[in-house]
């Protein structure tokens, strides 16, 4: 389990780092303000299922992967990893990425919203 | 012999709107507070989530979030000289049951009523003289004014997300708004929904006759919103699965997701779920009551919960049904016209028509739950004379789409045969193209449309159903036949290729097909005991610490929505116990 995380951990960096080109510019407070669209059914503090899954460590993850949440089948067949791309991909038109998706939101088009979003993702959903 | 409980400041019967609401407000203010809710407990995370809660066999024909009749119901009859029938099925109307109650399952129309309604009788009669009101109409005014109620409205739009476009600030009326409501002290907390196609059709068709269509103002959240307690929404998905349905999004303003939750953090209190409460205890004086006595529905197990003050939160007509069975006031009687519990049930009526579009596609898959364009030049507007038409009240039209499911929408024009193979070539051919106008009548209270218990059928506790004894009457068939008749002018200038016009409700009204669950009054308010079963703070006149709260207060029912009033007279009942009541325990209205 240890090695597993510390796997993980080292993976999360390299993301962080990766993004660093596309993402390292940006406003996490606005970004902050972009998770509100989300906070109805999303933690804020990445713990607890709610609605929708906690997103604490959801950098690095596979989609659908937690075992306390009911996923739809098609996030857990989707094969995506989380990483701020794939994130930025998902969230700009869930159902588009990954059709049958349950998620009941309709995206994020503004592409400065996203970034922003994800750069706070970053920071708080360690 | 049943468990005698602890002793609690206040038990609340029903956990809805206004069980929610009351819970929350006076835990806050200390009291140490039980609910009895006779459902089990529901959330969105395991009840109303996607892909579950999209299923219309489970929630629209066999009714999940609704009343089991099973277990009890009403026996129903068109006027005094028939028997009474149990109703077996639910149709007509759909009380909730589990916690959240009707509030779950609404489509989340939130309208402000106003002095039209609460001084109805003054305003017909210094307008129209005495004689215009028909001597078995038994409206009366209602003892508040809307005044006094407006905080109230804004702080139940405000903690509900209403989404919507205010007509009138202040006395300054405002471009696109409805020009005919009440002055309100600022505009809703959500801009309106989206509009469809049929709710575009019918605003241009509805100018071009002179009137004023606004978007109507819905408890579904337009945008993600934080409201006042803190209580988080989604923003609305327009996924068609509105009425009947929990939300899926948290977009719904809804008492499981916004003052339940508040108060159950709260030490103070308690909910007790498949609580069913069959009577309201009363002390020898009569004066006071001292809890209630409930059924664990479970177990059959029987409980007294003693309490300092005893709060009627359930659906309408479940609480005038319990006072009736706690012998709590007069009963009322049609022939004498003596007692109050029981008097003046109304309902709404209606009318409608359904326009076909060859070529058009109106995507009805597509909707919140006040997705539609409503004019109210023929309900609030006092310039519309009703004098020439001979009647009281009035109605709303509107048009748009609201949960059309796909079992139950299945729109064809007037004598397509309905079944076979023809049938399902209609249907294919026009589920697309067809759009409907409708409109929302009031209903005022008449002597002989009441309640009172029934002498044959009980319900599963043994306990006598209650009666209802409802029909239209004359002054409502006025309003139908103006109401389609103006539908219909409507209808045809917009040059459908085909229309069902609207006719209005004239036949003795049934418990099949659905019509509304607005059923309202039963335990009036008023200025006085002998008019009335509760005072402006919907406290008892017989027993001071009990409150009834729901539209069973309605001394009539309106054309719109009731679910505004209801809240916002729920907030104002939480203020005058919290601020008056629990100083000094007594009458807040001297009789």
């Amino acid at each position: 389990m240890m090695r597993r995380l510390q796997f993980f951990g080292t993976l999360v960096a390299a993301f962080v780092l990766a993004a660093g080109m596309a993402h390292a510019q940006g406003d996490p407070k606005h970004g902050e303000k972009v998770f509100e669209k989300c906070r109805a059914c999303h933690a804020a503090d990445g713990a607890a299922n709610e609605v929708g899954p906690g997103l604490g460590g959801v950098f690095g993850r596979r989609a659908g992967e937690r075992d306390d949440f009911r996923y739809s089948p098609a996030l857990k067949r989707s094969g995506i990893t989380w990483t701020p791309q794939t994130m930025n991909d998902f969230i700009a038109d869930p159902q588009k990425m990954v059709p049958a998706n349950r998620m009941p939101f309709d995206g994020l088009p503004d592409a400065r919203d996203r970034n922003d979003l994800i750069i706070y993702m970053l920071q708080v959903f360690k | 012999m049943a468990n005698k409980m602890k002793e609690v400041d206040a038990v609340i019967v029903g956990l809805g709107w206004t069980g929610g609401i009351l819970a929350k407000e006076l835990t806050e203010a200390g009291l140490k507070v039980v609910a009895l809710e006779r459902g089990g407990m529901r959330s969105t995370a395991n009840d109303y989530s996607v892909p579950q809660v999209r299923d219309e066999l489970r929630y629209v024909q066999r009714h999940d979030l609704m009343q089991n009749t099973a277990k009890d119901t009403l026996t129903i009859r068109n006027n005094p000289s028939q028997e009474a029938l149990p109703m077996r099925r639910l149709g007509s109307f759909l009380p909730g049951e589990a916690v959240g109650g009707s509030g779950v399952h609404w489509s989340g129309h939130t309208w402000r009523w106003t002095d039209m309604e609460f001084k109805v009788r003054s305003l017909y009669e210094d307008r129209y003289g005495k004689d215009y009101i028909p001597a078995d109409m038994t409206i009366q005014d209602w003892g508040i004014t809307y005044a006094e109620l407006e905080p109230y409205y804004d702080k139940f739009e405000y903690m509900a997300g209403v989404s919507g476009k205010a007509g009138n600030i202040r006395g300054q009326i405002q471009p696109g708004g409805n020009p005919f409501e009440a002055p309100r002290a600022r505009d809703y907390p959500l801009p309106p929904l989206s509009t469809v196609l049929a709710s575009q059709m019918f605003s241009e068709a509805a100018k071009n006759h002179g009137y004023h269509p606004f978007p109507r103002p819905s408890a579904n959240a337009s945008r993600a919103y934080t409201n006042p307690d803190g209580a988080r929404f989604g923003a609305c998905q327009y996924c068609g699965f509105c009425q009947r349905f929990g939300c899926e999004a948290n977009a719904k303003g809804s008492p499981h997701i916004t003052v339940i939750p508040i108060a159950m953090r709260n030490p103070n209190f308690e909910l007790r779920t498949h609580a069913w409460v069959t009577k309201v205890l009363m002390d020898s004086s009569g004066k006071r009551v001292t809890g209630v006595t409930y059924t664990n529905v479970l177990n059959g197990e029987e409980f007294e919960q003693p309490a300092a003050m005893v709060l009627l939160c359930a659906y309408a007509i479940n609480n005038v049904h319990l006072m009736l069975l706690s012998g709590i006031g007069q009963p009322y009687d049609p022939v004498t016209q003596k007692g109050i519990i029981g008097k003046n049930y109304c309902y709404q009526t209606g009318a409608g028509a359904n326009l076909f579009f060859e070529g058009r596609n109106f995507n009805p898959f597509i909707s919140a739950g006040g997705t539609n364009a409503t004019i109210d030049d023929f309900n609030l507007n006092w310039d519309f004379d009703r004098g020439k038409h001979g009647f009281v009240g009035g109605y709303t039209i509107g048009s748009g789409f609201n949960s059309a499911l796909p079992i139950g929408y299945r729109p064809v024009p007037r004598g397509t045969p309905s079944w076979g193979k023809e049938w399902k070539a209609a249907t294919a051919k026009w589920y697309q193209t067809a759009m409907n106008i409708g409109s929302s009548g009031s209903v005022m209270a008449n002597r002989y449309n009441y309640y009172d218990l029934d002498p044959t059928y009980r319900n599963a506790f043994g306990l006598p159903l209650m009666r209802m004894t409802f029909d239209y009457k004359e002054n409502e068939h006025k309003i139908g036949r103006h109401a389609a008749e103006l539908i219909n002018d409507i209808a045809k200038s917009m040059n459908p290729t085909t229309f069902t016009p609207a006719t209005a409700r004239t036949e003795p009204w049934t418990v099949v097909p659905y019509q509304s669950t607005h059923n309202t009054g039963g335990t009036i308010m008023g200025t006085n005991p002998k008019n009335s079963a509760v005072n402006k703070y919907l406290q008892s006149w017989d027993c001071h610490n009990l409150f009834l709260i729901g539209a069973n207060v309605f001394v009539h029912n309106a054309a719109n929505n009731p679910t505004g009033p209801v809240g916002a007279l729920a907030y104002w009942t939480a203020d005058a116990i919290k601020n008056r009541y629990m100083k000094n325990p007594g009458p807040l209205v001297s009789a």
